[in-house]
């Protein structure tokens, strides 16, 4: 390891518009070549913090590092322009200049950088080619689709070799189909080009395939940080639970009485004991822990050797396609379960739990 | 590396550099307007020696100005609303036939000049010599049928032109009603007239009202009509008034200023309410979404509504101009035809004559030159109110704007004024016509590219930033290209706009620089009718020409819309 410096540094990022905060306080790093992503719902700062990254927003306060070297710094007066970053950006519009061919508008990073008439020949050719879009390079901008767009508006961003690419929710304008195919293109794009990105989205799946390390952000600031498996196996908070993929949240009283090797115990309000794991976090007298709908197992008769097992009752079947999702009634309260290919079950039937104890996750921390 | 503190860019320079023309431009004057309002000192001696409100109580001595003011305001407001929201119902929601093409028609009156107007229907109406009244005394009648020098004459064209305006701003509030409102209370079983009278006449009134109180203070400061139609008699309204206390001899300096002011501020509170009204969004009929609204099928009504269309239009385009048509090529207008009556003389005088040559000229020139400037000029303004987020553009919005709220007379008035002190002697000259027009039609030109830059994403811009570019360098190939077709549209509607301009040109211009519109109202009261008929034909064709043009280059705009 020669190099250690992470590639981009955010420090206490603070974003006010007049007295409204839109991002307080964010720190985080993204290492050299590496994918991160900013994930959040919609107002929760992902895409005002890229921005500022860029540069085409201005921060209250922080510092935001390329390099080792300030690009923003409230305590030094110092606000690099956008221009003169040396960074690059798709945008969730594309951006497409409609005035306008493709070759020009792929070809404008290159301009401002007074490259050769050949130079850009060769570099746009071969950017157009690698997002599959060379027949269109004659083409009037405004002549493209949504997806081809997007093409255009990628090659347009890398063409010039910027040290980072942003991403602004780049594929949310594309339907589902042409989403999901884009998703492994740009990924795989991203690995062979070996740039740094950073990418803003409010699709868990996005972030999920796409990513190195993931940002939850929520409110402003940020909820939890780690790789994708991170995230989805251990979210630290009922938020990020929720929001990354979908969960049952259980409370209950701490029973250390209970807890085993590695296992922590707690009782519920209706009485049911919940084995789980804490993976490390403190644990406190009242515990709150996770469970994905996916790993709820149901079964008609009473399973044996398990160690969580709840009797519950069928309130609601609907089927999803790929899955059903089973609404039950458990001890006061309502669980989720979704089920794989699953054989109908009448509404009102009982029916059994079980889940590994490793599947629950102690929240917190 | 650059840093916060000192970001002198090219980008902000520009911007405060506009700022300040802009600043100055429109507050030097308003300083010098106030200035001799507030002068209750000797009138002969500068600067004011004493200030005070006298003037403003004085004004009191002339309750019949008020009154005439308020009468012909008021008429002409009515009968502008009921055409306008009569043609704007046949348009929008009958299926009469040629609604597009009537739709494009109804701008034409705008364009026309109420000037034009007046001179026509002066030979049209005039209670002796009146083309109509002829006709009516030759068909065995006496006396007159009209008499278009009178209040409600005046008001009747100022009403036909102010119709059109009155048109757009209805038909927009009632193109952008959602349909499925009145869908909704049919479906709850409600009649057609119930539908009519409880969801449809509710949901348009505000912007009717809204409509009302523009017009009328359009109204309250237009100034050709009553100018051509009305002095004639003595019959004044107040900028005749103004204009009347600023040419005469001795000049009544103070006591125009004060009329001026007066009339500033009460159009200010008016068009303040407006904005109250339309921006209020207490009705949720203005959503921005232009909705494709019901059209009723009204049968064979519709070929009667087909007349009504035809009858404004006529009245408040064709017979106008199919008058001027006729007097200029006559050698005494307002004679019954006759073969020996015809002749080519007018148009030869008005080409040959060097007043009207050089009126013509000068025009043309003032014409070219505030386009041209005022177009760099406002096109940096819009940029700046709209784009740039620089500090303060919030507030230099509000001075771009503020010619609209002062009739064009006052605004002149003020100019004349201040730059009479002016240490560079460019009182009397071109140049302070092009310095009055560059003001003036500050509004006009801001919005008009305004309109044209928020379709532009802003993302667009950014995107270059992001691919390295600089300041000047994206706004070369970016911005200024996509704002082009905007960029064309706000120089021939300034090019439109100053060559026909009237209320602040009368003031301004001295008798080395005459421009064509006051040299046409010159004419009517100086010279001949005939050539001052053939003085306007021309003109309108010069305007003619521009508007097909503009009218090409907003086609164009409409087909490639920029996303």
């Amino acid at each position: 390891m020669q190099d250690t410096k992470p590639h981009i540094e955010v420090r206490n990022l603070e974003i006010y518009y007049g007295n409204v905060p839109a991002v307080r306080g964010v720190s985080f790093s993204v290492e050299l070549g590496e994918q991160l992503t900013l994930l959040g719902p919609s107002g929760c700062g992902k895409t005002t913090t890229l921005r500022a990254i860029a540069g085409l927003e201005k921060p209250t306060g922080g510092e935001i590092l390329i390099d080792g070297i300030p690009v923003y710094s409230s305590a030094r007066g110092v606000n690099v322009p956008a221009e003169k970053r040396g960074l690059s950006m798709v945008f969730q519009s594309y951006a497409i200049w409609p005035h306008m061919t493709v070759f020009d508008n792929v070809a404008y990073g290159l301009r401002v950088r007074k490259t050769s008439a050949a130079d850009i020949k060769d570099k746009v050719a071969h950017a157009l080619d690698l997002v599959q879009m060379s027949d269109y390079a004659g083409r009037s901008a405004s002549q493209l689709s949504g997806g081809q767009q997007q093409r255009v508006a990628l090659a347009r961003a890398f063409v010039f070799s910027p040290s980072v690419l942003l991403f602004d929710e780049p594929l949310s304008n594309l339907d589902a189909k042409l989403r999901a195919d884009m998703r492994i293109e740009l990924r795989d794009l991203q690995h062979r080009l070996g740039i740094t990105s950073v990418y803003v989205t409010h699709d868990l799946e996005e972030a999920l395939a796409m990513s190195d390390r993931i940002v939850v952000m929520r409110g402003g600031v940020i909820e939890q940080t780690g790789s994708p498996d991170e995230i989805y196996r251990l979210p630290s908070s009922a938020f990020v639970a929720d929001f990354v993929g979908s969960a049952n949240l259980i409370r209950g009283r701490h029973r250390a009485d209970l807890s085993t090797g590695g296992t922590i115990a707690l009782e519920t309000k209706a009485g049911d004991i919940v084995h789980g794991m804490a993976y490390g976090r403190p644990v406190g007298a009242e515990v709150e822990v996770s469970v994905r709908t996916v790993h709820l197992k149901l079964s008609l008769e009473r399973p044996t050797g398990a160690v969580n097992v709840w009797p519950a009752r069928i309130e609601q079947t609907v089927f999803q396609g790929d899955f059903t999702q089973v609404h039950l009634a458990w001890g006061g309260q309502h669980l989720i379960a979704r089920c794989a290919a699953m054989e109908p079950i009448d509404v009102g039937r009982e029916v059994f739990i079980t889940v590994e104890p490793k599947r629950v996750v102690v929240l917190g921390g | 590396m650059q840093s916060a503190g000192s970001p002198i860019s090219a980008q902000r320079l520009a911007g405060y550099g506009v700022a300040a023309i802009a600043a100055i431009l429109v507050l030097y004057p308003v300083f010098y307007l106030l200035q001799a309002s507030l002068d209750v000192g000797d009138p002969q001696v500068r600067p004011p020696t004493a200030y005070g409100f006298d003037n403003f109580s004085g004004l009191f001595q002339y309750p019949q100005i008020l009154l005439n003011t308020l009468t012909v305001s008021f008429a002409a407001t009515v009968m502008a609303l009921v055409f306008g929201f009569v043609m704007a119902w046949i348009l929008a929601r009958t299926n009469v036939p040629g609604r597009r093409t009537f739709e494009q028609l109804m701008a034409v009156p705008y364009y026309l000049t109420p000037l034009l107007g007046a001179l026509a229907w002066s030979m049209l109406g005039a209670p002796e010599s009146g083309f109509i009244n002829q006709i009516w005394r030759a068909i065995g009648f006496s006396g007159h049928i009209i008499d278009i020098n009178t209040p409600y004459g005046i008001a009747w064209v100022m009403a036909l032109f102010e119709g059109s305006v009155a048109f757009v701003m209805i038909a927009a509030v009632m193109k952008s009603m959602d349909p499925s409102l009145e869908e909704a209370s049919q479906v709850m079983g409600a009649s057609r007239l119930r539908t009519m009278l409880r969801v449809t006449l509710p949901l348009v009134l505000p912007g009717v009202l809204g409509a009302g109180i523009f017009v009328f203070a359009e109204m309250l400061g237009s100034f050709a009509v009553a100018l051509v139609l009305g002095t004639p008699n003595r019959y004044y309204v107040i900028t005749t008034a103004i204009y009347q206390l600023v040419q005469q001899y001795p000049p009544k300096i103070q006591t125009a200023a004060a009329m001026g002011v007066s009339l500033f501020a009460v159009m200010f509170v008016m068009l303040f309410i407006y904005r109250r009204i339309v921006m209020g969004g207490s009705y949720v009929t203005i959503t921005g979404k232009a909705f494709r609204p019901r059209v009723a099928d009204i049968g064979p009504l519709r070929y009667i509504l087909l007349g009504v269309c035809v009858l404004y239009l006529t009245a408040a385009v064709a017979l106008p101009l199919l008058t001027l048509l006729w007097a200029s090529f006559q050698k005494i207008a307002v004679a019954f035809p006759h073969a020996s009556n015809w002749t080519l003389d007018n148009f030869r005088a008005a080409m040959s004559m060097n007043a009207a040559r050089s009126a013509l000229t000068n025009s043309l020139l003032l014409g070219f030159a505030t386009a041209t400037i005022g177009t760099v000029l406002m096109g940096l303004l819009a940029w700046l109110i709209y784009r740039s987020r620089l500090p303060g553009s919030g507030a230099i919005e509000y001075v771009v704007m503020f010619p609209q709220a002062v009739p064009r007379l006052v605004f002149a008035f003020g100019l004349m004024w201040a730059w009479v002190v002016f240490p560079i002697p460019i009182y009397g000259t071109i140049w302070l016509l092009l310095i009055a027009y560059l003001t003036v039609f500050l509004p006009l030109g801001v919005r008009t590219i305004a309109s044209v830059m928020m379709q532009i994403d802003k993302s667009l811009e950014e995107c270059a930033q992001m691919c390295g570019a600089s300041w000047g360098f994206r706004t070369r190939t970016v911005t200024v290209p996509l704002l082009v077709p905007g960029l064309i549209a706000a120089w021939l509607l300034l090019f439109i706009a100053s060559v026909r301009e009237l209320g602040a040109s009368i003031l301004l211009m001295g008798p080395h620089s005459k421009v064509i519109t006051p040299a046409i109202v010159e004419s009517w009261f100086g010279t001949s009718t005939e050539l001052t008929a053939t003085l306007a034909l021309v003109q309108t064709l010069v305007i003619a020409v521009a508007m097909v043009v503009l009218v090409l280059v907003t086609r164009r705009i409409g087909a490639q819309r920029v996303d």
